[in-house]
């Protein structure tokens, strides 16, 4: 289609060439930010949050070796609006491959592990979200000092 | 009945012999209210330009021949129905092939990678004819059944990202092909195929876009397969850590 760019020029080629000259693949027409293709693209941009996320981290642990004003400043920071909006960004990178990844979970299962068959999807979704919801729950006790 | 509806087709045209690459032309058809648009192609072929190539065979979506780009997205046209689409409509070869001519792709690299993952029943001993039948009961059938409606249309490598990005990436009907005969209750020949699972460019290169699945137009849900396939693979890869004798059955 005209607004496809050229995809790999070694894909689908056989190992020999035909008797033929062949005219090089195209992408799909959509790919890479277009239908379908812009959930798939995303979800690879997610990892570029998650590396910040990590680096982030990593900041706030070396802050905690590194005495009480240090901590306290990265706690200021965090007042700051370019913070508020990252973590917000951040908030709704992981909701949203959470549920991508609990949607195409089921389907991935094998139709047997071991002896035992896999609970139904609708179960396994709910296990999923039960699951991330205790977990997500249980860590803000913690945080807020409730529990430990 | 209703009317007849005038719509334009903006065929991709590709002539290895004249074309250094390839160009669009627009045809105007009549349209039958019930027309899928293999017809429409097979209208202009027979009415308008006889130099148009393209593959067809069945007309009744089990051939897998006919599967091209529709607006961009790859269909199989002799199940796709035309009063979906509006005034014009733009007909491509399916996206990452080699084109022969026209609408007319290379396949040999998908039946090259069809063949790579041993799509037959392996037996470690051939039982005899006089001993009978393999028996498979109907519970046993249905834990591949659905990755066994494949028919080899392609379109799943059309809408795979990954596909279009590398090269050696067996690709979502290959994988689900050989995953089927390793959930047979006949075959003996996981291992083998896990093997060839274990490598570059197979299972792990997916990145479960699932556009395979979206497109398959007999829901055999290859994202499913290929996804199951790197469970089993990572099974058999920790059995063959912990058993003497390797994991594999």
């Amino acid at each position: 289609m005209s607004t496809a760019r050229p995809a790999h020029p070694q894909v689908m080629q056989p190992s020999r060439p035909g008797p033929t000259r062949t005219a090089p693949p195209m992408r799909p027409a959509r790919m890479p930010l277009r239908g379908p293709y812009l959930t798939h693209s995303l979800f690879g941009a997610t990892g570029l949050i998650y590396l910040l996320l990590g680096l982030l981290a990593l900041e706030i642990v070396w802050a905690l070796g590194s005495g009480e004003e240090a901590w306290n400043r990265v706690r200021e920071n965090f007042q700051h609006p370019l913070y508020i909006g990252f973590h917000t960004l951040a908030f709704a990178s992981i909701l949203f491959v959470g549920v991508r990844f609990f949607r195409l979970f089921p389907p991935a299962q094998p139709p047997r592990i071991g002896p035992a068959k896999p609970p139904p999807p609708g179960v396994l979704m709910a296990m999923l979200y039960a699951a991330w919801i205790g977990v997500a729950g249980v860590l803000a006790l913690i945080l807020a000092g409730r529990i430990f | 009945m209703g009317d007849v509806r005038n719509k334009t087709f903006v065929v991709t045209r590709f002539d290895p012999d004249r074309d250094e690459a390839p160009r669009t032309q627009r045809y105007q058809v009549p349209v039958q209210p019930d027309w899928k648009v293999l017809d429409a192609l097979n209208y202009i072929k027979d009415e308008i330009d006889g130099t148009l190539s393209h593959r067809w065979s069945c007309r009744m979506a089990v051939c897998g021949s006919c599967g091209m780009s529709v607006n961009g997205e790859p269909r199989l046209t002799c199940k796709d129905a035309l009063d979906q689409y509006g005034d014009t409509v733009e007909i491509g070869p399916l996206a990452n092939f080699p084109v022969i001519r026209d609408l007319v792709i290379e396949m040999e690299g998908f039946l090259e990678k069809l063949k790579s993952v041993k799509p037959w029943i392996i037996r470690a001993k051939e039982k005899a004819v006089e001993e009978g039948p393999l028996n498979q009961s109907p519970e046993q059938l249905e834990e591949f059944r659905k990755f066994s409606m494949c028919i080899n249309c392609m379109l799943c490598y059309a809408a795979c990202p990954v596909v279009a990005n590398e090269p050696d990436f067996l690709g979502p009907a290959a994988i689900a092909l050989g995953h089927r005969y390793n959930l047979d209750s006949r075959d003996e020949g996981a291992a083998e195929r896990n093997e060839i699972f274990r490598g570059e460019g197979t299972v792990f290169s997916c990145s479960y876009a699932n556009e395979c699945t979206e497109v398959c137009p007999k829901h055999v849900e290859p994202a499913a397969a290929v996804n199951q396939a790197k469970l089993n693979v990572l099974i058999d890869w920790a059995k063959g850590l912990v058993l003497p004798r390797g994991g594999a059955q």
